[in-house]
C-alpha cells in the first residue's frame, strides 16, 4: 500500500517534470532547426543563432535585461536591507504603514503597478527608457528583498549591537560586523528572488519603457507573431547562462564549505557573493565598453530613432544606412497606427515614423510633424507619381512615402469557389460555409472599411446609423463565423494554408502568395481602401538632419529594392516596383504587388477625429463579442 | 540603537514617491475627464458608470475571474500532491526536486509561453502525440485550453514551492504523537498535516490567482487576438484605445476586486489557524 502510494506520486512528479521541461527542450532544439519552421526538424543548423548575433534588437535586450537585472538586484538589496534595519528600530506604527506600501506591488495585479509607475514618469515628464524601467525594477524588487530580511532581524537578539557598541564599536561597525552577517542568509534569498523578479518581469517594463529600450520579454513579445526562430537560439542562450548561475550557486557554497574546515566559517560566506556581484558588475562594465567603437564616419556616434511598422524593413537596409553614415539604427515597431499616435502624443521622441494617409492627416492637424527640408532630400524624381501628392498632403511637404497596397481577401484557391467571391465580395466573411475557416485583421479601421464596403456605404462615412450597421456585421461576423482576429500572424498561417480566408494588406499577400501557389488575392467590386504610408519627421524629432539622409536611403534604389522584395509590400520607388512585378521579378505576375487602379468604389481614408472614437469603441467591442462568442 | 531608525528615512520618502504616489495618481486618473492637464481637471464617475452598466466589459471581468479560478484549481490539486511528495522524500531529493522546479521559473516567462505556440500549433508535437492515441484533428492553439494550460504551466511551481515550503516547517513528532493516539494515516493527514499546511496553500492560491487575473500576454500568445481578458482590455485601453482615464477606472476596479478576494481568503485562514491553535 504504501509503496503504491510512493510510485503514484512518483509517476505524478516524473510527469510534472516533463510538463515543465518540455517547452524548454522543444525550444533548444528548435533552435538548431534548419528550417524556418516550429513543428518540423529538417536538418541541423546554427543559422537562427547567425541570425540572432547579426540582430541588433536581439543582443540589445539580452544586454538590457541582464544589466537591468544585476544593477537592480546590487541596488535593491543593499537598500532593502538598510532600510530593513532602520525600520526595525523604528515606531511600530511607521513599520507596520510600511508595510502596508510595501506590499502594494506585491499584493496589487502587476499590470496595475505597471500603469501606477507609467503615468508616474508621464506626469513628471520624464522620458521613458533605460533609466525608467531601471527604477521601476528597482521600486518592485525592494520590497521583496525587504519581506526576506525582515523575519531575520526580528529573530535577531536586540541586545546584540548595544553590547557591541558597548565595547566601543561605532554604530557603523556594529551594522557591519554584527548585525549584517547574522542575517545574511536573508540578504542572500532576498537578492535571489530580485534578480528572478527582475529578469523574468514582462508587464512592468512593457509599460515603462521607452525610446527602443526592450528587455528580451519585450522584443519576445513583439516578435512573437511571425514564426522566428531566432527567438529560440536567443531562449537557448538565456537558458545556458541561467543554468550556469544556478550550478554554480548550488554548487559553490558546497565546495566552499568542503574547504571551509580550516578557513573561519563566515568570512568565507561573505567573499563569494561579493566576488560573483563583482565579476558580473565587471562583466557589464566590459560589455558597455566593447559597444562603444570609434569611427570616422560623418554621423558616427549619433543615433536615428525609427518607429515603424513590424515586418517592415528589408534585411540590409539598416545595417547599410549605419555602415554608410556611422550612425546607429535603433527601431521600434507598433501594430497599428494609433498604437503610434499615444507614444508621440505622450511626447516619445523618434526621428522617424511611417504612419498610414489618415494618420498623417491627423498628424499634421495637431502639430506634431515638421516640415521637410526638400533641399535635403534628392528622392523627389524617384517616386511614383501614383503615391505623390495625395489629399492628405497635397505638396508633400511633410512626408515622403515607403510602401503603399490595398486590403484584399487571402484565399485558398483549392478550398475557395471563385464564384463565391465575386458574388459576395466581403460578403464572404458571413457564409457560414466557410465558418471556423477564417482571419480577421484587428486593425479598427480595415475592419470597418470591410463592412461598410460590403454594405455598400463608404468607408468614410460620418453617419452613426452606418457605423452602427457595419459594427453589427462584424459582431454577426465573429459571433457566427468563429473567426480568428490576428495581426502578423496571418501571414505565416496563409502561407501554410492554415485557413481558406482572410482579411490581409496586399504586401503580406504578395508574401503569401510567393511563398505557396496555392494562394490567391481578390479585391471585390464594391471597393476597398487604396492605402499608402509615409515617412515623416515629428517636430521633436533629435535629429532631423540624419532622418532626412534615412529618408533619401530608403528612397534610393537599393535600400527600396532590399525593402520590397524581402517584404512584398508594393514599393513608391517605380522602378524598384515595375522591375519587382516585371519579367524575371520576385513578384512576377503575382496580382496583389500591383495596386488596384480604375475602380471608382476604391477610396483613401481621411481622418475624422469623432468617427475615430467611435470605431475604436466599437471595435473594442467587436473583440469582446468575439471573446464572448467561444 | 535608535539612530539606526533614521537608516529607513530615505526608503520611506523613495516609497510613497514611487509605491504610493502611482496609485493615487491611478486613481485621480479614474476620476477625471479626459484631456485634463495635470494642473486642471474635472471630476467625474462616468468611467465607472461606463464599466458597469454595460454587461460586455462586466463579461470580461467575469470571464477573467472564471479563468483564474480555474488555473488556481488546477494548479492546486497538482500542486498539493507534488508537494507533499517532495517533502517525503530524503532530504538531498528535497534539495534537487526543489531546484528542478525552479530552474524554468528563472527562464523568462514570455520565451517558455512562446515556446507552447510550437508545441500546440497544427502538426505539432503534441497533436501528432494526441493522434497516436486518436484524439487528433481538433485544434488546439487559439482556444481556451491553450490558454489555461499556458497559465497553469506558468504559475504551477509557485504552489508547489509554497505548499512545500509549510509542509516542511511541519513539526514532523506532532503526526507521531498523532499515531501514538491512535490516529490512522488518513486521519493524522485531515487532522495534522492538512491544517498545518494551510499557510502554504493560502501563499500559493495567491500567487497563483493574482496574476491569473491580471496576464495579458498569455491569453494574447495562446488565445489569439480573439481571447480577451480584463488585462487585454486595460492593454488595449493604453496602447491602442488611448482612452486613459477609462484604462484607469477599469485598473482600479480589479485593484479592488483583487484586494477584496484577498482578503476573504486571509480571513478564511485566520478563522481556521485560530480555531486549531488556541
Amino acid at each position: 500500500m504504501k509503496r503504491e502510494k510512493h510510485s503514484a506520486g512518483k509517476l505524478l512528479m516524473g510527469l510534472a517534470l516533463v510538463f515543465f521541461y518540455l517547452p524548454i527542450v522543444y525550444m533548444v532544439v528548435f533552435s538548431f532547426n534548419d528550417g524556418k519552421s516550429l513543428t518540423n526538424f529538417t536538418g541541423f543548423s546554427l543559422r537562427w543563432y547567425q541570425h540572432m548575433m547579426e540582430s541588433h534588437t536581439m543582443m540589445e535586450s539580452l544586454y538590457t535585461t541582464f544589466s537591468v537585472a544585476l544593477i537592480a538586484t546590487a541596488v535593491s538589496t543593499v537598500v532593502g536591507t538598510i532600510s530593513a534595519i532602520g525600520l526595525s528600530k523604528s515606531r511600530k506604527l511607521v513599520q507596520s504603514l510600511m508595510e502596508q506600501v510595501n506590499n502594494l506591488p506585491m499584493m496589487n495585479p502587476e499590470i496595475v503597478t505597471a500603469i501606477g509607475l507609467m503615468l508616474l514618469f508621464i506626469t513628471f515628464r520624464i522620458e521613458k527608457g533605460y533609466v525608467t524601467m531601471l527604477l521601476s525594477h528597482i521600486a518592485f524588487c525592494i520590497p521583496y528583498v525587504m519581506l526576506s530580511v525582515m523575519p531575520k532581524i526580528r529573530s535577531l537578539d536586540p541586545n546584540l549591537a548595544d553590547a557591541a557598541m558597548d565595547l566601543g564599536a561605532t554604530p557603523w561597525m556594529a551594522l557591519r560586523k554584527v548585525i549584517v552577517p547574522q542575517i545574511m542568509p536573508g540578504i542572500i534569498s532576498g537578492g535571489l528572488i530580485a534578480f528572478t523578479m527582475s529578469i523574468d518581469d514582462f508587464i512592468i517594463s512593457y509599460f515603462v519603457t521607452g525610446g527602443g529600450v526592450k528587455n528580451l520579454s519585450i522584443t519576445v513579445y513583439t516578435m512573437s507573431k511571425r514564426v522566428n526562430p531566432s527567438i529560440n537560439a536567443i531562449s537557448t542562450v538565456v537558458v545556458l547562462i541561467i543554468t550556469a548561475v544556478l550550478v554554480l550557486i548550488n554548487v559553490a557554497p558546497k565546495l566552499a564549505a568542503k574547504r571551509q574546515e580550516k578557513v573561519e566559517l563566515s568570512r568565507k560566506r561573505r567573499v563569494l557573493p561579493l566576488a560573483v556581484c563583482g565579476a558580473a558588475v565587471l562583466a557589464v562594465i566590459v560589455i558597455a565598453g566593447l559597444r562603444q567603437g570609434g569611427s570616422q564616419l560623418p554621423y558616427a556616434g549619433q543615433t536615428l530613432h525609427v518607429y515603424n511598422w513590424g515586418e517592415y524593413t528589408g534585411e540590409n537596409i539598416l545595417r547599410e544606412f549605419e555602415e554608410k553614415t556611422g550612425a546607429k539604427v535603433v527601431m521600434e515597431n507598433f501594430d497599428s497606427n494609433e498604437q503610434m499616435y499615444i507614444k508621440v502624443a505622450n511626447g516619445e521622441a523618434y526621428d522617424i515614423l511611417v504612419p498610414s494617409d489618415y494618420m498623417i492627416q491627423r498628424l499634421i492637424q495637431e502639430g506634431y510633424l515638421q516640415e521637410l527640408d526638400h533641399s535635403r532630400l534628392d528622392c523627389m524624381d524617384k517616386l511614383s507619381s501614383a503615391v505623390l501628392g495625395l489629399p492628405y498632403d497635397p505638396d508633400n511637404t511633410y512626408s515622403i512615402p515607403y510602401f503603399w497596397g490595398t486590403v484584399g481577401i487571402v484565399y485558398d484557391t483549392t478550398k475557395v469557389d471563385p464564384g463565391d467571391l465575386e458574388r459576395e465580395g466581403f460578403g464572404i466573411f458571413l457564409d457560414t460555409k466557410y465558418r471556423g475557416d477564417i482571419y480577421l485583421y484587428d486593425s479598427e479601421r480595415d475592419s470597418f472599411m470591410m463592412a461598410l464596403k460590403s454594405l455598400g456605404y463608404s468607408m468614410n462615412t460620418e453617419s452613426e446609423e452606418e457605423l452602427q450597421e457595419a459594427f453589427e456585421w462584424l459582431v454577426q461576423c465573429v459571433q457566427t463565423m468563429d473567426a480568428e482576429i490576428v495581426t502578423d500572424e496571418i501571414i505565416d498561417n496563409m502561407a501554410q494554408g492554415r485557413k481558406a480566408l482572410g482579411l490581409i494588406y496586399s504586401g503580406d499577400a504578395s508574401y503569401v502568395m510567393s511563398e505557396n501557389e496555392d494562394m490567391g488575392y481578390y479585391l471585390p467590386e464594391s471597393g476597398t481602401n487604396i492605402w499608402s504610408d509615409a515617412m515623416v519627421i515629428p517636430a521633436n524629432a533629435k535629429n532631423p538632419e540624419l532622418a532626412h539622409e534615412f529618408i533619401n536611403h530608403v528612397c534610393s534604389y537599393e535600400g527600396a529594392y532590399d525593402n520590397s522584395s524581402f517584404v512584398g509590400y508594393t514599393s513608391a520607388n517605380e522602378e524598384v516596383m515595375e522591375e519587382l512585378y516585371g519579367p524575371g521579378g520576385e513578384y512576377e505576375g503575382i496580382s496583389a504587388y500591383m495596386p488596384r487602379s480604375g475602380n471608382p468604389n476604391d477610396e483613401v481614408f481621411n481622418y475624422n477625429e469623432a468617427t475615430r472614437k467611435i470605431v475604436a469603441n466599437l471595435w473594442s467591442k467587436v473583440k469582446i463579442a468575439a471573446s464572448n462568442a467561444e | 540603537m535608535k539612530r539606526f531608525s533614521q537608516l529607513a528615512l530615505p526608503y520611506i520618502a523613495w516609497a510613497v514617491m514611487m509605491l504610493l504616489f502611482p496609485m493615487a495618481l491611478i486613481a485621480l486618473y479614474s476620476l477625471t475627464q479626459q484631456g485634463n492637464s495635470i494642473v486642471s481637471f474635472t471630476f467625474t464617475a462616468e468611467h465607472y458608470v461606463k464599466f458597469f452598466t454595460d454587461p460586455d466589459f462586466l463579461i470580461v471581468l467575469w470571464r477573467s475571474l472564471l479563468i483564474a479560478v480555474k488555473t488556481t484549481i488546477i494548479c492546486l490539486l497538482l500542486g498539493y500532491p507534488m508537494a507533499y511528495f517532495i517533502s517525503r522524500s530524503s532530504e538531498k531529493a528535497q534539495n534537487y526536486l526543489v531546484l528542478a522546479i525552479t530552474i524554468p521559473m528563472w527562464i523568462n516567462m514570455l520565451v517558455r509561453t512562446y515556446a507552447w505556440i510550437g508545441l500546440l500549433s497544427e502538426g505539432g508535437l503534441i497533436q501528432r502525440i494526441l493522434s497516436v492515441f486518436g484524439l487528433g484533428g481538433s485544434e488546439l492553439l487559439y482556444t481556451e485550453g491553450a490558454v489555461l494550460l499556458g497559465m497553469v504551466y506558468n504559475f504551477l511551481p509557485f504552489m508547489v514551492l509554497q505548499i512545500n515550503t509549510s509542509l516542511c516547517k511541519m513539526d514532523r513528532s506532532l503526526l507521531e504523537a498523532g499515531a501514538d493516539l491512535g490516529a490512522n494515516p488518513r486521519q493524522a493527514f485531515l487532522r495534522v498535516t492538512l491544517p498545518m499546511s494551510l499557510p502554504g496553500v493560502i501563499n500559493g492560491i495567491t500567487l497563483v490567482f493574482l496574476p491569473a487575473v491580471s496576464s495579458f500576454f498569455i491569453p494574447k500568445l495562446l488565445g489569439g487576438g480573439q481571447y480577451f481578458l480584463i488585462g487585454n482590455l486595460i492593454e488595449n485601453q493604453f496602447i491602442t484605445v488611448g482612452e486613459w482615464n477609462f484604462g484607469s477606472a477599469i485598473s482600479m476596479i480589479m485593484a479592488v476586486v483583487m484586494m477584496l478576494l484577498m482578503m476573504a481568503v486571509r480571513q478564511v485562514e485566520q478563522r481556521n489557524s485560530g480555531g486549531k491553535g488556541e
